[in-house]
């Protein structure tokens, strides 16, 4: 490998970090603005909050239709819960780290995509 | 457009013809050459192993949901005798009291649960076993049981009667419930009682009925003292083919198959 390939190959590995850490950066921004949005008493973070249908139909509309198509889909991320709904990635992935904070939905990353899911201890 | 293949039939009251409705559908659908599954959610009061004369089985649907059994093997095949390419299965409530006695003290985390298992059917019987129909016969009212039923189906069936505490609950519940979840809903207005005395004929009735809840009505069932005197023991849709009732179950089932429902 040439000393020009391998000065490229590590500038690659520095943007790929750069690119992750934004990525990150932006997903705790969304949080911040949504904890915003609806004041922080609404999203206590609790460490054990089964998503059943009680629970969906006591939320408010926005974060009802996130739930519902993460449990209709079993995992997704940010852009397929956005297929589904119609409505930005950008949205919805502040409604799923909502939901995140709240204890109904956990989130597991796998490389560059971020999965939500309902847990999986409990879906037995 | 999301097709109808899941169904749930659900209604504000007890008494409203949930389990005559389902059972009724099944049987029409089966009449029409599909495969269907018809699944007993009405824990707290099972009635389909009586309905299909079945007292014991190997397993009942509680063992899906408790997660004790597969799909297949808490599914029943009432095929034998049918004389098309139809399929009938069914997957029946436990009715022993010790079982309906665990089923109501089930938590939301078994709850959580069976709604994922609910869920999975769409996957294991729609698309792997190639069943055309699954229809849910749910308890009345906000039982857990219920509400999973209709979060996992593509359209609710609401029987309903024209006493008013049903009225008033059923427009709650639509309001409340079915809104809530954006579930297609259609209306089945049960038990109504036509005659020349009374001020409303069927126009009448359907304008009031789509006036009332503002949704699709699927279809009106008179009042038939035959349906009554049976007691339960006639499957009208597949016993009585030139039954009234039979002719009005045809024409739900061409509905909801034509995807106008």
């Amino acid at each position: 490998m040439t000393k020009q390939e391998v000065l490229r190959k590590k500038s690659v590995q520095i943007l790929e970090k750069i690119r992750e850490s934004l990525e990150k950066l932006n997903e705790r921004m969304e949080i911040m603005i949504e904890l915003q949005k609806h004041g922080r008493r609404d999203v206590q973070p609790l460490p054990e909050a089964p998503l059943d249908v009680m629970t969906l139909l006591s939320m408010p509309d926005h974060l009802r239709k996130t739930a519902m198509t993460v449990c209709r889909l079993g995992r997704a991320t940010a852009d397929e819960v956005a297929q589904q709904t119609r409505r930005a990635r950008a949205v919805e992935s502040a409604y799923l780290n909502q939901l995140v904070i709240m204890g109904h939905l956990k989130k597991e990353r796998k490389g560059r995509k971020a999965y939500f899911y309902v847990e999986k201890e409990d879906q037995g | 457009m999301v097709l109808s293949r899941i169904i749930a039939v659900h209604s504000y009251k007890g008494g409203t013809g949930k389990t005559l409705l389902s059972v009724n559908l099944a049987a029409t659908f089966v009449k029409h050459g599909k495969k269907v599954c018809l699944l007993d959610l009405d824990f707290r009061a099972p009635s389909l192993s009586t309905i299909f004369k079945i007292e014991k089985a190997e397993h009942w649907f509680n063992d899906y949901l408790n997660g004790t059994c597969e799909i297949d093997k808490a599914l029943i095949d009432l095929s034998d005798g049918i004389n098309n390419d139809g399929k009938l299965f069914v997957g029946l409530a436990n009715p022993a009291t010790e079982a309906i006695r665990d089923m109501s003290a089930k938590d939301r985390k078994w709850e959580m649960r069976a709604l994922g298992r609910l869920l999975a059917l769409r996957n294991s019987l729609l698309n792997d076993k190639g069943f055309d129909y699954l229809i849910f016969d749910t308890s009345p009212g906000l039982q857990y049981s219920s509400i999973n039923a209709i979060v996992s189906a593509d359209l609710v069936i609401v029987a309903t009667t024209f006493d008013t505490s049903d009225v008033d609950g059923t427009r709650r519940m639509l309001r409340e419930l079915y809104d809530l979840f954006e579930k297609k809903t259609e209306i089945v207005l049960n038990k109504v009682l036509y005659d020349v005395s009374s001020k409303f004929g069927k126009e009448e009735v359907q304008a009031k009925i789509k006036d009332v809840y503002q949704v699709p009505l699927l279809g009106i069932i008179p009042c038939f003292c035959d349906v009554s005197k049976a007691e339960g023991n006639i499957i009208f849709a597949q016993e009585r083919l030139e039954h009234p009732f039979t002719k009005i179950l045809d024409e739900m089932a061409h509905k909801i198959d034509n995807n106008k429902a």
